[in-house]
């Protein structure tokens, strides 16, 4: 039994270190508005999001729709979406250029944004 | 009551175990395959790392629960109806349809009610679709307790060793048709048997995908019962959960939906039946969504590429009290 368990621990460690030497995940551009757009479309496909701001590291983007707030950040080569009204973005703590927004969601419980610190947030609306 | 021979109740050998230096293989060629740019193949180490290792929880979390299932299917099988002899190759044939009908029950159980949904989600969430993701085998089936659809079998008299068998075979089959290596299988392979192509559709997010092709080895239960959904050629497959997972968290894509359960469960128990036994992404406000209704959202702005299913449709409404 513990055989066969180290056994398997040796077998995931290196099928996990050939998938790394193989380079083969997605590719992740950094994210600009039409990317960012893209993405969103296809997770919210009934929110037309007015305004989207890119992050600094162009890994996550923060959008407006009207009172909702769409959050979206890449994990891996993937990304996750998460929507939530505007006025929830004021609780997020804000921190040496980054900020961290809350969700009461554990599939994805917060967010963390690069933000420059000198930056508003929440963002001010486009006049 | 009826005794039976030990070779009846313990199978003299796991399917699942003999497959896995086939499955180790498998992935190596898939990986290289892709590194080679001979095939379409993505690999994400993170998201490796978490298949893998869900897969190797789950024969640890099958060895803890797997006592109560095994008791049941040999208590009904003291008590079957028939002496159905493991020798003969009707009765192979018959176990082969019977299961196979059983594993659809479950799969669309497993996606169609919230509480069974929370045992088979880890299975959905990765965002990448090859053979690593086949391992993401469930952690909580054993709890959750849809083993007693396979019971009946038992009773019938089937020996339990049969079952197991069969049970193997249909999860060995299931391990190749998840890769994005195979475009489509010959025709006359693609009409009867589920295949690389139909089970991209069940691991897709696309609304139009959703809830579709819970074929174990045959597809031909989709098309009898509603739920078949070719893949599309205009709409790629994007793989997931309809909201995806944060990170690559193994114990959050084992148990999200459980804690999810038990918040809204204290949140709002008055509505305990609708949290537990409604669809995933019920709620009693209609604030979430349902399969259902982003589907007939999809439907509203593309129209619907598949004929309606009729027999499915009343399964995935959202149940409001
Ligand atoms: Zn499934
Ligand atoms: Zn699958």
């Amino acid at each position: 039994m513990l055989y066969q368990f180290l056994g398997s621990a040796i077998a995931v460690a290196l099928l996990v270190a050939l998938a790394a030497w193989a380079r083969i995940a997605r590719p992740t551009p950094p994210l600009d508005e039409a990317a960012a757009r893209r993405i969103l479309a296809d997770e919210y496909p009934q929110v037309q999001p007015t305004q989207v701001w890119i992050a600094a590291d162009a890994a996550a983007a923060l959008a407006r729709a009207g009172e909702a707030a769409l959050l979206l950040r890449r994990h891996g080569d993937g990304y996750t979406a998460r929507k939530l009204p505007w006025t929830d973005l004021a609780a997020a703590k804000v921190d040496k250029g980054r900020v961290t927004v809350d969700i009461r969601d554990i599939g994805a419980p917060r967010f963390t944004l690069a933000w420059p610190a000198d930056a508003a947030w929440p963002p001010e609306a486009a006049a | 009551m009826k005794s039976a021979p030990d070779h009846l109740i313990h199978a003299a050998f796991d399917p699942v175990t003999l497959a896995i230096p086939f499955f180790v293989l498998a992935v190596i060629l898939e990986v290289l395959l892709g590194r080679f740019g001979k095939a379409k193949s993505n690999y994400e180490t993170r998201d490796t790392l978490t298949s893998l290792t869900l897969g190797l929880g789950s024969t640890f979390s099958g060895l803890l629960t797997f006592g109560v299932p095994f008791a049941a299917s040999l208590w009904l099988y003291q008590h079957r109806l028939f002496d159905i002899p493991m020798t003969a190759i009707w009765a192979w044939v018959a176990i082969f349809f019977l299961e196979d009908a059983t594993y659809y029950w479950f799969h669309r159980i497993a996606h169609e009610r919230r509480f069974w949904w929370a045992s088979h989600v880890n299975h959905h969430s990765s965002q990448h679709y090859n053979l690593s993701t086949a391992l993401r085998q469930t952690w909580t089936g054993g709890v959750a307790g849809t083993w007693a659809l396979w019971l009946p079998l038992a009773f019938v008299g089937f020996p339990p060793a049969m079952i197991a068998i069969q049970k193997g075979i249909s999860l060995v089959y299931q391990f190749w048709i998840h890769t994005e290596t195979i475009g489509r299988m010959p025709r006359w392979f693609e009409a009867v048997f589920n295949t690389p192509s139909h089970h991209r559709v069940h691991h897709a997010r696309n609304p139009v995908y959703l809830d579709r092709n819970y074929a174990g080895i045959l597809i031909i239960w989709d098309k009898l019962f509603g739920t078949f959904q070719p893949e599309l050629d205009a709409e790629r497959p994007r793989y997931g959960l309809v909201r995806n997972l944060g990170d690559f968290n193994i114990l959050r894509a084992v148990f999200h939906e459980w804690i999810g359960i038990g918040r809204d469960l204290v949140r709002q128990p008055r509505h305990a039946l609708g949290w537990l036994f409604g669809p995933p992404g019920w709620s009693p406000d209609g604030s979430r969504e349902t399969s259902a209704q982003l589907k007939a959202e999809w439907a509203g702005r593309h129209g619907p590429t598949a004929p309606p299913a009729p027999s499915a449709a009343p399964a995935v409404e959202p149940a409001r009290p």
